[in-house]
């Protein structure tokens, strides 16, 4: 713990390297929110960071991606939010009753530990090395460019994470509810919808809200696997330059449009997001 | 309970078997594709261990992307770990807004690579980026061309990946600060009053576990890294920061050569394999 033997001087210094610590934080939001902005002429002549004092702001590109460009972006919208709610619903489903059962039961011929050791390997395998097979088993099923298919990547790749989260979290709970059920005899089933999981929902929240956000930010298996039709907005934004150079107002306003759900959406998870990352080593 | 004794596979059975089948099947065929001299839509010949031999032998694009790869990861370890464990200690006290602190030090961990990737190119643009404007308006007459040279660009790389994963560090070594017991430390404030002396020989070490847990996690994240050199410099200039993974990205799905390409997965897996052996030891402890 700290000791505290503050003087002004000293809160001074701290709150300095704090204001530091913050500003170096949001200065990336900051500059994409400022360029968004920006009339297109003024981005590239004259170098600046402050609205009002240095260019007058202006709504065009706003209007622009919400009128003109509107299609594109709404369908790639659309794609990233079903893919990333069908990819978490698989994996959460999954992930639970896994994480369950590797933290209520014993298993003798593959112990508990060596399961739950599998299923972090997963986590350490680089995605890369699955990429060519996952995109020739694509286009023999037909799923190329489909939905479909990035659902089943992604609920591959975020089950891991969930299974281990919620493993950890059921390992926390009293396991005795669950056993007096039993007795007065409930099945394992029962008992596992109606005492274990009603325990266990703000967790099982965060963690599908944190699979939700990797599959949203997926980037390698969305480029690979799809062209047109299914591209996820992940895909759109990385097309933005080949037309004409960097064109930084559309790259402002579709970064923040990208990037602002998961971000936001993660702030709800944040007592989870420490040992969820470290998959349990660690307790936040 | 005979009951006891099936149910319970119903709860793990489907999980390890979806996971199997979309992961298991995948890796044995690329490693099957390793041994082959295959082009995507084309015949394949069985040449043995050619491709391995061709990568670590004759191959200098392998260890340009390899060495790159090594670069960014140790820059990255070193400095995300260092800053997030200095932001740590200063935000391990009693503080107003702490929560908000937390709160805006989450929202990068979350924001996608390849935007991030794409604003650093907006960021960092020789005219009219947000860096150079700065250090123009501080009079430097001359900033970086952040793309166009080597060494700029890889650091321009480097700053953009650390800003997203210093959160990541700090959030992490916090909550190792803040479980550690606070009996030690009121007993150590009785025999010396040196800060320095307590970090040293009370915090650093108790911190240790967390310390590795966060650098093997930081290096096998920072080793796949894609997203962030392929949105910001395309791997330029010239393979200055193509990274391993970017590398085999260009052979198995640009150029098709899927064989080749599977052999050069292969030993990034077992590259990957050897850092997290040790973290898994650990962690056999934990999941006990």
């Amino acid at each position: 713990m700290y000791q505290g033997r503050s003087t002004l001087v000293g809160k001074i210094a701290l709150w300095f390297v704090i204001l530091i610590a913050v500003s170096w934080a949001i200065f990336p939001f900051y500059w994409a929110i400022v360029t968004s902005f920006k009339q297109p002429g003024v981005i590239m002549t004259t170098p600046s960071l402050f609205p009002w004092l240095q260019f007058t702001p202006t709504l065009a590109n706003w209007s622009g991606e919400f009128t003109q460009r509107w299609p594109e972006i709404s369908r790639a919208l659309g794609n990233s939010l079903i893919v990333s709610i069908g990819a978490t619903l698989i994996a959460i489903t999954l992930g639970t009753m896994a994480g369950y059962g590797l933290a209520r039961f014993r298993f003798r011929r593959w112990k508990n530990k060596d399961m739950t050791m599998w299923f972090l390997s997963q986590r350490f395998l680089p995605p890369m090395a699955t990429a060519i097979p996952f995109f020739l088993v694509m286009k023999f099923l037909n799923l190329l460019d489909t939905q479909l298919a990035l659902i089943l990547v992604n609920a591959t790749f975020t089950m891991p994470f969930a299974v281990l989260t919620l493993r950890d979290v059921f390992k926390e709970l009293p396991k005795e509810m669950e056993e007096s059920a039993w007795v007065d005899g409930a099945s394992h089933f029962q008992a596992f919808f109606r005492i274990a999981l009603p325990l266990a929902a703000p967790a099982i929240a965060a963690a599908a809200v944190i699979c939700f956000a990797f599959s949203w930010n997926e980037f390698l298996f969305a480029l690979i696997l799809t062209y047109r039709n299914a591209q996820p907005i992940t895909v759109v934004i990385a097309g933005v330059e080949h037309t004409q150079g960097v064109q930084f107002w559309f790259v402002a306003t579709r970064l923040l449009i990208a990037i602002l759900p998961p971000a936001l959406l993660a702030l709800t998870a944040q007592r989870y997001i420490v040992r969820g990352l470290t998959f349990g080593a660690v307790k936040g | 309970m005979p009951e006891r004794s099936r149910v319970k596979y119903l709860f793990v059975l489907p999980g390890i078997i979806w996971v199997l089948l979309f992961t298991i099947f995948p890796l044995l065929y690329s490693l099957r594709l390793a041994f082959f001299q295959a082009r995507l839509g084309k015949s394949e010949t069985f040449i043995w261990l050619e491709n391995f031999r061709r990568a670590l032998f004759d191959d200098y694009r392998f260890w340009n992307s390899m060495g790159v790869t090594v670069f960014f990861v140790a820059c990255s370890v070193i400095c995300t770990v260092s800053l997030g464990l200095a932001l740590a200690l200063l935000f391990n006290r009693p503080l107003r807004g702490q929560r908000l602190f937390r709160a805006l030090f989450t929202t990068p961990l979350f924001t996608a690579p390849i935007a991030l990737g794409y604003l650093g190119l907006t960021i960092f643009h020789e005219q009219v980026g947000a860096v150079n404007t700065v250090l123009f308006a501080l009079g430097v007459e001359h900033p970086p061309a952040w793309f166009s040279s080597i060494w700029p660009a890889r650091i321009a790389i480097v700053l953009v990946d650390i800003w997203q994963w210093t959160p990541f560090c700090f959030l992490v070594l916090l909550a190792g600060l803040q479980s550690l017991p606070d009996e030690i430390y009121e007993a150590a404030w009785l025999d010396t009053s040196s800060s320095w002396d307590i970090f040293r020989y009370i915090t650093l070490p108790l911190l240790t576990p967390v310390l590795f847990t966060v650098s093997i996690l930081r290096m096998v994240e920072a080793f796949k890294m894609l997203d962030i050199p392929f949105s910001m410099t395309s791997g330029g200039p010239g393979a200055a920061t193509q990274t391993y993974s970017f590398y085999i990205y260009l052979t198995g799905l640009r150029n098709f050569n899927a064989g080749y390409a599977s052999a050069l997965a292969y030993i990034l897996l077992f590259v990957m394999v050897l850092i997290s052996l040790s973290f898994f030891n650990r962690l056999r402890q934990i999941y006990e």
